[in-house]
């Protein structure tokens, strides 16, 4: 029923207002170890929905983590049909429902969740793995992200930052997200 | 379920702007397992042949499914869910680098079931192929592998509808995923 509470008061009064958590936080570009020559490989991602393709979502959000990767130097991405006889990289980003603890599911911080009744929770996991040439090794990183979404005059959820738009709310966990992943994924030794 | 965005976003697209929808899945995308999976048998490269609907079988299976009244779901594979199994697959062996139009093995398929269910309560998916591989005159692989789903479907159709959508459009990955695992399969493409 929440999501119909929602979808009325943001499409019908506009009051539903949109928080990113602030437990996963913006990296800094010198906390990403890059190699002394970017890693060639093609990229995938795919946005997910409870582990579903959600094709409309990773179209959306598709040139936005692509020029992220871009950015970090840490791969040179490849064209073409993925990455052939190449390595590949996949970034898979899943919106998945949260139920009981998502303090201790690792989503948010203790203080953040406890929302009651006007707010809803959405978590996401990012999960970044490195395919080798030959299949070997492969590594990959995680990280947890979450969105909390209010109504009315419900008040602000602790430890989280207002977004102007669901749009920016959306964006701007992606980029973190994400950030938090490759930065892992760079300082794996494993990575080569 | 508090998958909000999702859901606002079909609440907007479904409800609030049309009145029915036309949901085409995406196009199919290399996974890292299926890939990693291919990478790691060491088979032969191959070729893709022929993906249809088997003989007899209503026309519509292969075209859309209904999804709770005037809404559809349907493949962008010229409007194909057989040619969708087929680049499905293509995607996957291209990812690995097993893809040759020259070589001689040939894997080939026929969709024989396509069901959707988007019933309030358990929605439920599942997709049946016939894998065909052929070296020469030589069939070397023949299966017919299912790749079945449930999920948690909502009462309200803007939510259920595209839900419903995503699910049957993993169900493909999951075939493809199923064929590769396949030891069978891995034996008919072995070096």
């Amino acid at each position: 029923m929440s999501v119909l509470f929602v979808a009325a008061a943001v499409f019908l009064t506009g009051c539903a207002s949109v928080y990113v958590d602030t437990a996963t936080k913006e990296v800094a570009e010198a906390d990403i170890k890059r190699p002394a020559t970017a890693i060639p490989a093609a990229l995938v991602f795919d946005f997910q929905t409870n582990g579903a393709p959600n094709a409309r979502v990773t179209q959306a959000l598709k040139d936005q983590v692509t020029a992220q990767v871009h950015k970090t130097g840490i791969f040179q991405l490849t064209s073409g049909d993925a990455a052939g006889k190449g390595a590949l990289l996949t970034i898979t980003l899943n919106n998945v429902p949260i139920t009981k603890d998502a303090a201790q599911q690792g989503f948010v911080t203790g203080l953040t969740f406890g929302l009651a009744g006007s707010a809803v929770t959405d978590g996401y996991i990012c999960t970044v793995t490195y395919v080798p040439a030959d299949g070997s090794s492969t590594v990959v990183a995680t990280a947890k992200h979450a969105i909390h979404t209010t109504l009315g005059n419900a008040s602000a959820p602790a430890n989280a930052v207002k977004s102007a738009s669901i749009e920016e709310g959306v964006r701007t966990m992606t980029r973190q997200i994400v950030a938090n992943a490759l930065r892992d994924l760079s300082t794996n030794p494993q990575l080569k | 379920m508090k998958t909000t965005l999702v859901k606002l976003f079909a609440l907007a697209s479904v409800v609030l702007f049309t009145g029915c929808a036309q949901l085409t899945m995406g196009t199919p995308q290399p996974t890292a397992e299926n890939t990693t999976n291919l990478k790691r048998a060491n088979l032969a490269e191959t070729r893709l042949g022929s993906f249809t609907l088997e003989a007899g079988k209503p026309a519509q299976m292969d075209k859309g499914h209904s999804l709770r009244g005037a809404n559809t779901v349907q493949a962008p594979t010229n409007g194909s869910f057989a040619e969708y199994v087929r680049e499905s697959l293509r995607v996957e062996l291209a990812a690995a680098g097993l893809l040759d139009p020259k070589a001689d093995a040939v894997i080939s398929g026929v969709l024989l079931d396509s069901q959707l269910d988007p019933s309030m309560g358990t929605g439920k998916g599942s997709i049946q192929v016939r894998f065909t591989v052929t070296k020469g005159t030589e069939k070397r692989y023949e299966k017919a592998l299912t790749a079945r789903s449930e999920w948690e479907s909502s009462f309200m159709g803007a939510v259920a509808i595209p839900a419903a959508a995503q699910h049957y459009e993993g169900l493909y990955r999951k075939l493809v995923g199923q064929l590769i695992a396949d030891p069978d399969f891995r034996k008919a493409l072995a070096k």
